[in-house]
């Protein structure tokens, strides 16, 4: 069976040192001020009246229905069989119709590259059969990767033995696979996904030129393959009328 | 020619050479550039094509360096010819094609739709005024395809080769954003271009194979140009050709 990779982040372990951001940017190499990945620190007072911490790392969450697929023009971004989510460097054009696709903030361009950055779980290190980066630093064993389809794997044990959540809202559910587990604490709004405005001109593209362009050019061989339909019958309509002027004579 | 009917010549193997060669290149180029655009949102053809056209060339990199390649060939060749042929062929063709008047529009529409009228049997009684070299809906397309064609070429060349040469990261978003856009223009011109093409290509194929056959030998017939074009056959009368 292929493998489906996904990522489990037990925040309960998380303590806030950056070191999978470190190795993250070690690994990748991406320029200052850029990382791939991020843990995301949310202050708040609970129902007791006491302040809290929650720690959130993340990264791009591999999604099973990715938008940031589905508006890439030239094919660059595109999704492996075991689910990872890549972006084909060759092609990529930085056109950045993926940026705000993506619900996660996940993509950014890369100002050395001129093309898109972000998480591939360390594809390359996955196909050589080691573990990402981050996962491979994370001091806590708060990161935890594998593959679901395993029923050995450490992921599949874990996923069994405890609760774990997504990153999803009414709004936003493209099938994330990164989990959470929180100790049953509900997760807060702020790391949760929000639909971005698309640029206008992406927009413009899907919803208007292109449906119209499609109907318009279907109408229009609708209309001639009519016309030459038309066409035949006149003609075979002429034929039988010469014929039978031709007999009644 | 296989009739026998009186001819005239009226085009050069070099115009009939150029028009094929754009033919030839319109298809490869739409063929590739359906194959490039892949993502379900914006994609034009059906999944099935990119996927097959990619994996014949191994990968949508060479894809697109291909459509790429092709469409400065196409931009570079014809522009080339029309700079070497301007006084000869461009010229003349622009004064016969371009509507540029709005009255000259809505002359030309209106004698489009009697035209596809009279091909389903309709406003029978309403005759399409006589027409010159080229009729309105003629008239109609050859604006719309120059006017298209110059948006194609400059939109691709940007599309091609900005992302080789110039910094969109640096520009804080502008050059991307010119990129996105010349997208749109570039799939709007051609989607319109094709749309007229349906046309084009039915009237030369199954109403009118008089001009498809022009348009490989050269030669008209006079018959058929005094019967379609009254006043460009008036024209030539008067040039003394026929
Ligand atoms: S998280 Fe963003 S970049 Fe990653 S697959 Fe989902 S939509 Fe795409
Ligand atoms: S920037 Fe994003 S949408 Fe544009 S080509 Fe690159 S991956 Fe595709």
């Amino acid at each position: 069976m292929v493998a489906k990779y996904v990522m489990l982040a037990d925040t309960t372990r998380c303590i806030n040192c950056k070191a999978c951001e470190v190795a993250c940017r070690a690994e990748w190499d991406t320029p200052l001020g850029y990382s791939r990945d991020w843990v995301k620190e949310v202050e708040y007072v609970n129902a007791k009246g006491l302040p809290e911490v929650q720690l959130f790392p993340g990264r791009c969450q591999h999604c099973d229905d990715p938008p940031c697929v589905e508006v890439c023009p030239s094919g660059a971004s595109w999704k492996r069989d075991d689910g990872i989510v890549l972006v084909d460097h060759a092609i990529c054009s930085g056109c950045e119709l993926c940026v705000p696709a993506c619900p996660y903030e996940a993509r950014w361009l890369n100002p050395v590259t001129n093309t898109i950055s972000k998480c591939t779980f360390c594809q390359p290190r996955i196909d050589k059969g080691l573990q990402p980066a981050c996962v491979e630093t994370c001091v806590g064993r708060a990161l935890i990767f594998g593959d679901a389809n395993d029923p050995n794997s450490e992921v599949s044990q874990l996923l069994k033995a405890k609760e774990w959540q997504k990153l999803v809202t009414d709004e936003v559910n493209i099938g994330p696979n990164h989990y959470y587990y929180t100790a049953g604490k509900a997760i807060p709004d702020t790391v949760m996904p929000k639909l971005n405005e698309r640029h206008l001109s992406g927009t413009l593209m899907e919803n208007i030129v292109n449906p119209l362009g499609t109907l318009g050019i279907g109408g229009m061989m609708a209309v001639f393959l009519g016309a030459g339909i038309k066409k035949l019958i006149d003609r075979r309509q002429d034929v039988s009328n010469k014929e039978v002027s031709h007999e009644q004579h | 020619m296989s009739s026998t009917k009186p001819t005239i010549k009226v085009r050069t193997k070099d115009v009939i050479a150029i028009h094929w060669f754009n033919a030839f290149f319109w298809l490869t180029l739409v063929l590739t550039g359906f194959g490039i655009i892949s993502g379900d949102f914006v994609r034009l053809a059906p999944a099935f094509w990119p996927t097959f056209l990619q994996n014949l060339l191994g990968g949508n990199a060479n894809l697109v360096l291909l459509h790429g390649i092709g469409g400065m060939v196409w931009a570079g060749v014809i522009g080339v010819y029309a700079l070497l042929n301007f006084k000869r062929v461009v010229l003349p063709f622009l004064k016969n094609v371009l509507v540029l008047t709005p009255k000259a529009a809505i002359a030309d529409v209106s004698s489009m739709v009697i035209t596809l009228a009279h091909l389903f049997g309709l406003l029978k009684h309403k005759s399409v005024p006589p027409q010159g070299r080229y009729n309105g809906a003629q008239r109609l397309l050859g604006t719309m395809i120059i006017a298209c064609s110059l948006a194609i070429a400059v939109t691709g060349m940007y599309l091609f080769l900005s992302p080789m040469l110039l910094d969109f990261a640096g520009s804080a978003g502008v050059l991307g954003g010119v990129f996105r856009w010349a997208l749109v223009i570039h799939l709007a011109a051609v989607l319109l271009v094709l749309l007229g093409l349906v046309a084009h290509i039915y009237f030369a194929v199954v109403e009118e194979p008089e001009s498809l056959e022009t348009m490989k030998s050269g030669e008209a017939e006079v018959a058929f140009i005094k019967h379609h074009n009254p006043l460009w056959y008036a024209e030539l009368e008067r040039e003394g050709k026929v």
